[in-house]
């Protein structure tokens, strides 16, 4: 990206970072209508710096097509609607390419191969067309797996309804900001420089510069030695917990920055490492069951298969590797910081050539695999998502069962009418 | 192009409004009794009504041509800045060869000539420069503001206005706010609903980092661009300024944090992050300040027109999953400085100086005053300024408050960028 992008581009990409900004600017959208709620949503995308896109529409400009539509003024009348429409929101960005087709969907339904929709990543449908087209429409970018919008808006109500197959997620960019640290489940070398660590003999200084993370695991240690070896579970224990366990390692827990921030974030400590239900609900998709994986399986479900073995064989997912900011001297948070790098590069290791070994099961080749993605689906493993779409408009049952009570109602209405 | 006129109705054509119209024409079922549907409320609307944005920025542009579009045809407009290459991934009234000329007049001039008969009057500056005659002359407010501060004052200041005996000194006030996926759109009565003052405490607290930490154990890389631009920029630069705008002052603070990451083996020191630590910035994209500005445009419509019932109070908007929003009525708060009335209670200890009180003052999530003066009764504890006065009554910041203020008694906070007073009632444990 050239240093003018990143200038231009700088709010949007402290949201969404390069690879989705890249996404972006691969995409191109159709516009089935030339509706001013149309060119609002192009707007939208152009601002941001979309790739490319195709507005469809046969109609001309009209007075009233005027109206509640800021992408075109009083000279566009008797223009063709869509070009007047493209050349008024192009204007907005000169990275983006506007394309008009002044036509309507029932011809290009009528006169071009399905395959003329494969150039769109999504199509958006404005305004009523006939469910016929519409039909059509569905049943190709259902089948070609690109995602269908349809919008309608009406004075103060709108409704918006996507049609698509799936859309998996990866960087799902979660504020929570739920640290992996593993307290409860540290391996040798996190155990081991925790161990390395002797607060007894530190002066008040270093003392009070020691990571939470130390002092958790200590704290943890100690109350399983207690606790036949269980956690803290219920909220005395985890209240007993806090002051006998984490505080009382303090020396003067009202000055000591280090352990009053260790009390306050005690829940990190307590975090248990599983492998979150949805992640566990991904690993029983059918398209990751022996025999369904194969040549074209998307690296998505690869990715996750390559997970499932991953956690088969180590029962937890591998380390993000990133931590909180904590009171502590530099030297102790760098130090700890690159033990959880460390381990977050072995798990990627091991992870990478567990998606290896699954390609060369289906034949195909390592060439043109970014590690960079594998980097990152890794940091990203306990936050996947995942949503399944339904070719469904609308709920036809709970249509018709509403259309039956009313015929029901009607009929008894009859029916006291009549006496 | 039509040229635009004084004379508001002389540019409009056959089905310039036809979507509007459709609203406008007949009542309908949700309609307020004092709906006067067909020409009178259109009359009011493109005749009459005057109405003032805040803010030609992100919202500020979105609000204007919303505004415009829907039949406002008398809009003025402030904003005190100019255009930067980043606002245009959204702020879409402006294009390159606009950077650097002030946003209110580009914005204002752009609307007039894309929306023809609509008047729109600019003013670059800051909404501190205007009196209560000027804020008098508007039917509706409508802010699309990026300042906690900006949002404050004029909140304020429309609420002292309301007189009791004159209902049109009552100016609703619509505020809307974003932040990457999430937003927010709000009515505002003054004194009759939640005012923003009453919600202070809704707002996320601001990361600070602790001056020992950025001084002598750096760990993260916004430790190190701190340490450049709080403590080694005024020692090496003096008295000279620091301009975040001015990238040559940017590249100093990067390659300062840079090396004194490099000597603590701190990784992730970056120029855009060096940017957006020392600016604040927030994520901002087009998509999320359309749908709010596109709220607050149609309550400012709803309450122009009685078409329909508007926001009773409080719309937010959470993109970041899906599309997730919830409305609610956010109640006023009593001791509110500003709506409520009462005072408000502190409990602190025997032993709190002065300077301790001030420092929870600025940091208390529901007041968050910069750079507060107290007083009670008419003696003066600590004035920020002018200079005589704070030098003054600086030996006070050591002494207790439990020597100044006997236990139940108030003290009156102000400040200088804020047109209210604060009283709190002071009691010790």
């Amino acid at each position: 990206m050239s240093i003018d992008k990143s200038t231009k581009y700088d709010r949007q990409l402290r949201l969404w970072e390069s690879t989705g900004q890249q996404k972006l600017e691969d995409s191109s959208i159709c516009l089935i209508n030339a509706t001013a709620t149309g060119s609002e949503l192009l707007k939208n995308l152009v601002l941001p710096g979309i790739g490319q896109f195709t507005i469809v529409s046969d109609l001309p400009v009209t007075p009233d097509s005027l109206s509640g539509n800021f992408f075109l003024d009083d000279e566009d009348i008797g223009k063709p609607l869509a070009m007047a429409m493209t050349e008024k929101l192009v204007e907005l960005n000169t990275d983006v390419q506007g394309n008009a087709i002044n036509d309507n969907l029932n011809n290009i339904l009528k006169n071009e191969s399905p395959e003329f929709w494969n150039q769109f990543s999504a199509v958006v449908v404005c305004d009523f067309i006939s469910s016929d087209d519409l039909d059509k429409l569905q049943d190709i970018t259902w089948n070609k797996k690109i995602p269908l919008f349809v919008l309608n808006t009406v004075a103060f109500y709108g409704s918006l309804k996507l049609i698509m197959p799936e859309t998996t997620v990866v960087e799902t960019h979660d504020p929570s900001r739920l640290f992996d640290l593993r307290i409860d489940n540290p391996w040798e070398e996190l155990k081991h420089y925790a161990d390395s660590i002797h607060l007894n003999d530190l002066d008040d200084t270093d003392h009070a510069h020691i990571p939470y993370i130390v002092i958790f695991l200590k704290a943890l240690t100690a109350w399983k030695q207690d606790h036949n070896n269980l956690p803290p579970r219920t909220y005395p224990e985890k209240k007993s917990f806090r002051f006998d366990y984490v505080e009382a390692l303090s020396r003067d827990i009202k000055s000591e920055t280090n352990f009053i921030e260790a009390s306050q974030s005690v829940h990190r400590a307590l975090q248990s490492t599983r492998v979150p239900q949805p992640i566990l609900n991904l690993f029983e998709n059918s398209k990751i069951k022996d025999g369904n994986l194969n040549y074209h399986t998307p690296m998505f479900w690869i990715y996750v298969k390559a997970l499932k073995n991953f956690v088969i064989k180590n029962d937890v997912l591998p380390l993000p590797g990133n931590i909180p900011d904590m009171a502590s001297d530099t030297t102790n948070y760098i130090k700890i910081q690159s033990i959880y790098r460390e381990k977050a590069l072995k798990d990627m290791n091991e992870f990478t050539a567990e998606v290896f070994r699954i390609l060369e099961s289906v034949g195909r080749s390592e060439e043109g695999i970014n590690k960079a993605l594998i980097a990152t689906f890794c940091k990203n493993t306990a936050l996947l998502h995942v949503a399944e779409g339904s070719k469904d408009l609308c709920n036809n049952s709970l249509i018709n069962k509403v259309l039956e009570e009313y015929r029901l109602l009607m009929i008894s209405m009859d029916l006291q009418a009549c006496l | 192009m039509t040229t635009v006129n004084d004379d508001a109705t002389s540019s409009d054509w056959d089905g310039r409004y036809y979507h509007v119209d459709q609203v406008l024409n007949t009542p309908g079922p949700r309609t307020e009794d004092s709906f006067q549907a067909g020409d009178a409320v259109k009359d009011f609307l493109r005749n009459q009504c005057k109405i003032l944005v805040i803010g030609a920025g992100g919202l500020g542009c979105e609000i204007l041509a919303n505004l415009a579009l829907t039949g406002f045809k008398d809009i003025h407009v402030i904003d005190m800045d100019t255009i930067d290459i980043s606002n245009l991934n959204r702020q879409f009234l402006f294009r390159p060869k606009d950077v650097g000329n002030p946003k209110a007049l580009v914005a204002a001039e752009f609307i007039m000539q894309r929306v023809p008969g609509v008047k729109v009057t600019p003013y670059f500056g800051k909404i501190q420069d205007k009196d209560e005659d000027y804020y008098l002359q508007f039917n509706i407010i409508v802010c699309g503001l990026d300042s906690v501060e900006a949002r404050r004052w004029i909140n304020a200041t429309l609420v002292n206005m309301v007189d009791e005996e004159n209902p049109e000194s009552l100016k609703p006030l619509i505020d809307g706010g974003t932040e990457g996926f999430k937003g927010q759109a709000r009515v505002i009565l003054p004194t009759i609903s939640s005012c923003y003052e009453c919600s202070l405490d809704m707002l996320n607290k601001p990361t600070a980092f602790p001056i020992c930490t950025i001084a002598n154990t750096p760990r993260l890389p916004e430790h190190c661009i701190e340490w450049a631009s709080v403590l080694e920029w005024p020692r090496v630069h003096g008295e000279k300024k620091l301009d975040t705008d001015d990238p040559e002052h940017i590249g100093w603070l990067y390659n300062t944090a840079l090396t004194r990451a490099k000597e603590f083996k701190i990784e992730g020191v970056t120029w855009s992050l060096t940017q957006g630590v020392v600016k604040n910035i927030i994520p901002a994209i087009a998509s999320t300040n359309a749908i709010i500005a596109a709220s607050c445009c149609n309550e400012a419509f709803k309450i122009a027109t009685s078409s329909a019932a508007f926001l009773n109070n409080y719309f937010m908007l959470i993109g970041t999953e899906g599309v997730y929003s919830y409305t609610f009525e956010h109640e006023k708060r009593k001791e509110c400085p500003v709506c409520g009335g009462e005072s408000l209670d502190i409990t602190i200890s025997k032993e709190w100086t002065v300077e301790r009180l001030i420092e929870m003052l600025v940091e208390k999530q529901d007041i968050q005053i910069k750079k507060p003066s107290l007083s009670s009764g008419i003696k003066q504890i600590y004035f920020q300024a002018p200079p005589q006065l704070e030098q003054a009554t600086r030996p006070n910041l050591e002494k207790k408050v439990s020597e100044l203020v006997e236990d139940g008694g108030e003290v009156t906070v102000t400040s200088s960028t804020l047109p209210f007073n604060l009283s709190l009632r002071i009691k010790y444990t």
